[in-house]
C-alpha cells in the first residue's frame, strides 16, 4: 500500500512537471512579447531573456524617434476600447431582450423569427462583407466610429444563449412577477438577467475578446488613424516601423495585456460557465 | 390586452429585427446583384456582365492558389489541432489538482490577436534572432522560414493550432468528464491495461466532442487572414494566400467590388460543400464503427 501510494506521487509529480512545461510552451508568445518590450535596443530579438530592462521601446513608442511622427497608440487603444465595449454591452443586452421574447413570451411569429435568426447564423457572413461595407459607405459612415459599431450591435449566438437558458427558467418564477405588477422590462432586468449571470459572464468574454481581435472589418472601414483600433493600428504599422522591433513589442504589449487582465479577472466565472458553450 | 401580448413579443425582438434588415436582409440582396456587375466602387455606370464575374474567377490562379491552399492548410492544422488539445485535455483531466488553474493558462492564447503574435512569430524568425542563431550553432543551419513555401504554410498552421489548442482542450475536457468512471473500473478488473483502456473506453466515447472538434476545426480553415495577410501578404510565391486574402485584395485593394462579391460567394460554396463532405464521412465512419 505504501508502495503504490509513493508511485502515485511520483506519477503526479511527473504529470506536474509536464502540465507545467506545456503550460511554458502556451505562454512562451506572450512572454517573449513582454520581455523583448523591455530589452534595450541592441538585444532585441537577439537574445531570448535581456539583460538589462530598458523603458526605451516604451518611450518611443509614445514620442517618436527623429525621424518617425509618433503614432496615436494611447488613442487606438481607447478606440479599441470603446469600440469593444459599447458592441459587446449592446450585444449582451440585446441578446437577453430577444432572448426573453423567444423563451418566455408568446407571440404571432415567434417561430418565424425563430428560425430566421438559425438562416442568420448560418449564412455565411463573407458574403455579406463587400456589400455591408457598400452599405455603410452609402450611409455616409465611412471612417467613423458607428461604422465599426452599428453592424454589430446585435449576435444571434448571444440571443440563443440567453433563449436556451431562459428556457429553463420555471414559468412560475415569471407569471409571479407578472402578478406583482412587474412589466418585461423590470422582469428581465431585476430576475433574469440576475439568474443568467454565467451566461452573462461566457456572452460578455467571448464576444468581449472576438471584437478585441476583430481586424479585417475595422480595417476597411476606418482609414483615419486616429480613430483606428489598437489592432488595425497595429497592422499598419508593421511596415512603416519595420526596423523598429522594440517599439512594435510595446504596442504589442499594450494589446494584449489589457485583454489577457479582463480575462484573468473573470476567469474563475469563465471556468464554472464555460460548459454552457462547449455542450457537444 | 391580446394585442398588447403580440406587441411585446414584437418590440422585444425589434432591435434584432432592425438590424437583420439593415445589415442582413439588404446586403444580402445586394450581394445577389453586385455578382452581375464589373464596378469600381466610384464610377457611376456599373458594366453588366452577367456570369462574367464567376467565369473569371473560376480561371483565375489567384483563386484556384487560395481554393488549393485551404486544404493544404487544413492537412496540417486539423489533425495537429485534434492531436495537441486532446493531450491538453488528458493532462488537465488527470491532474488530481490545480485542473482549472492549468485549463485557464491553455486557454490564454485564445485571446492573442492574430497581429500581435504574427510580431512575435516575425522577431523570433528573423534571420538575426536568438532562436536562429541557436539553430545555425547548433545544426550548422536554419531553414529561410516564412521564405519557403512549405515553411511558411507550417509557420502560419503551427500559429493557428497553438491559438485553439486550449480552446478545443475544453470541449474534450468535457468529454472526458463525461465518461463513467465504472467503465475503466470494470475494464480494470477484466485485465485491460492503461492503452487498451485508452483505445477502447476514452477515444470511442470521446467521439462527439471529436466531431465537434473536428468541424470546428475544418470550418476554421476557409477563414484564414490576419496570420497571412501580416506575416507573408500571402506568398512567397502564394504559398501562403487564402480565400479571404483574395476578397480583401480584388474588393478593396483594386477596388473591384462586383468581383470580389463573386470570389466570396465562391468561398461561400467551397465552405459549404467541404464541410457537408466531411461530416457525412465522419459520420459515416463513425456509425461504421459504432460511435453512435
Amino acid at each position: 500500500m505504501r508502495l503504490t501510494k509513493s508511485r502515485k506521487n511520483t506519477k503526479n509529480l511527473m504529470l506536474y512537471i509536464l502540465a507545467t512545461l506545456v503550460l511554458l510552451v502556451m505562454i512562451a508568445p506572450y512572454l517573449y512579447m513582454l520581455l523583448q518590450s523591455l530589452a534595450p535596443w541592441h538585444e532585441v530579438d537577439r537574445v531570448f531573456v535581456p539583460t538589462s530592462l530598458s523603458f526605451r521601446s516604451y518611450q518611443w513608442l509614445f514620442a517618436g524617434g527623429a525621424a518617425t511622427l509618433p503614432r496615436p497608440w494611447l488613442r487606438a487603444l481607447g478606440n479599441s476600447a470603446l469600440v469593444a465595449s459599447v458592441v459587446t454591452f449592446s450585444r449582451v443586452i440585446f441578446g437577453a431582450f430577444v432572448g426573453y421574447a423567444l423563451a418566455v413570451l408568446s407571440f404571432h411569429g415567434r417561430r418565424i423569427v425563430h428560425n430566421f435568426i438559425l438562416f442568420h447564423m448560418f449564412y455565411p457572413g463573407i458574403i455579406l462583407l463587400v456589400p455591408t461595407f457598400l452599405l455603410i459607405r452609402a450611409m455616409g459612415l465611412y471612417n467613423t466610429y458607428l461604422a465599426m459599431i452599428l453592424p454589430g450591435l446585435v449576435s444571434t449566438w448571444a440571443i440563443f444563449m440567453y433563449a436556451n437558458f431562459f428556457r429553463s427558467v420555471p414559468k412560475e418564477v415569471v407569471e409571479a412577477a407578472r402578478i406583482d405588477g412587474a412589466g418585461e422590462l423590470r422582469i428581465i432586468f431585476r430576475i433574469m438577467i440576475p439568474i443568467a449571470r454565467p451566461v452573462t459572464t461566457i456572452v460578455f468574454l467571448f464576444l468581449f475578446m472576438e471584437r478585441w481581435i476583430e481586424l479585417l472589418w475595422d480595417m476597411i472601414v476606418v482609414r483615419d488613424p486616429a480613430k483606428q483600433t489598437l489592432n488595425v493600428l497595429l497592422t499598419t504599422m508593421f511596415g512603416p516601423y519595420g526596423g523598429y522591433p522594440g517599439p512594435l513589442y510595446a504596442a504589442g504589449v499594450l494589446l494584449t495585456f489589457p485583454i489577457v487582465l479582463v480575462f484573468l479577472i473573470f476567469s474563475r466565472k469563465f471556468v464554472q460557465g464555460v460548459s454552457l458553450v462547449i455542450s457537444t | 390586452m391580446k394585442l398588447q401580448k403580440e406587441l411585446r413579443g414584437w418590440l422585444l425582438a425589434s432591435p434584432y429585427l432592425l438590424t437583420a434588415v439593415l445589415f442582413f436582409l439588404i446586403p444580402l440582396g445586394w450581394s445577389l446583384s453586385l455578382v452581375l456587375f464589373d464596378w469600381n466602387l466610384i464610377a457611376p455606370v456599373r458594366i453588366y456582365v452577367g456570369l462574367g464575374n464567376f467565369q473569371e474567377a473560376l480561371r483565375s490562379t489567384r483563386v484556384l492558389h487560395a481554393f488549393v491552399n485551404t486544404y493544404k492548410f487544413m492537412a496540417a492544422i486539423v489533425p495537429a489541432v485534434v492531436v495537441v488539445s486532446l493531450g491538453l485535455a488528458l493532462i488537465v483531466h488527470h491532474l488530481p489538482r490545480l485542473k482549472w488553474f492549468y485549463a485557464v493558462g491553455f486557454f490564454l492564447p485564445y485571446l492573442a490577436s492574430g497581429v500581435a503574435i504574427s510580431l512575435v512569430v516575425r522577431g523570433v524568425l528573423s534571420y538575426d534572432s536568438a532562436f536562429n542563431a541557436f539553430l545555425r550553432a547548433t545544426f550548422g543551419s536554419a531553414p529561410r522560414w516564412l521564405r519557403e513555401p512549405a515553411w511558411a504554410t507550417l509557420v502560419i498552421s503551427a500559429m493557428i493550432v497553438w491559438k485553439l489548442s486550449g480552446y478545443y482542450a475544453l470541449i474534450f475536457l468535457a468529454g472526458l468528464q463525461n465518461i463513467p468512471r465504472e467503465l475503466y473500473e470494470a475494464a480494470a478488473l477484466d485485465g485491460a491495461g492503461a492503452l487498451t483502456q485508452f483505445g477502447k473506453i476514452t477515444l470511442p466515447l470521446l467521439y462527439p466532442a471529436f466531431y465537434t472538434v473536428l468541424i470546428l476545426a475544418v470550418g476554421l480553415c476557409f477563414g484564414i487572414f490576419t496570420e497571412p495577410y501580416v506575416l507573408t501578404g500571402g506568398g512567397p510565391r502564394f504559398a501562403t494566400y487564402t480565400w479571404q486574402l483574395e476578397i480583401y485584395y480584388q474588393a478593396f485593394e483594386r477596388f473591384r467590388a462586383g468581383y470580389g462579391a463573386t470570389v466570396a460567394v465562391l468561398n461561400a460554396l467551397a465552405t459549404f460543400v467541404s464541410v457537408l463532405i466531411i461530416r457525412r464521412l465522419v459520420e459515416s465512419w463513425g456509425v461504421r464503427k459504432g460511435f453512435r
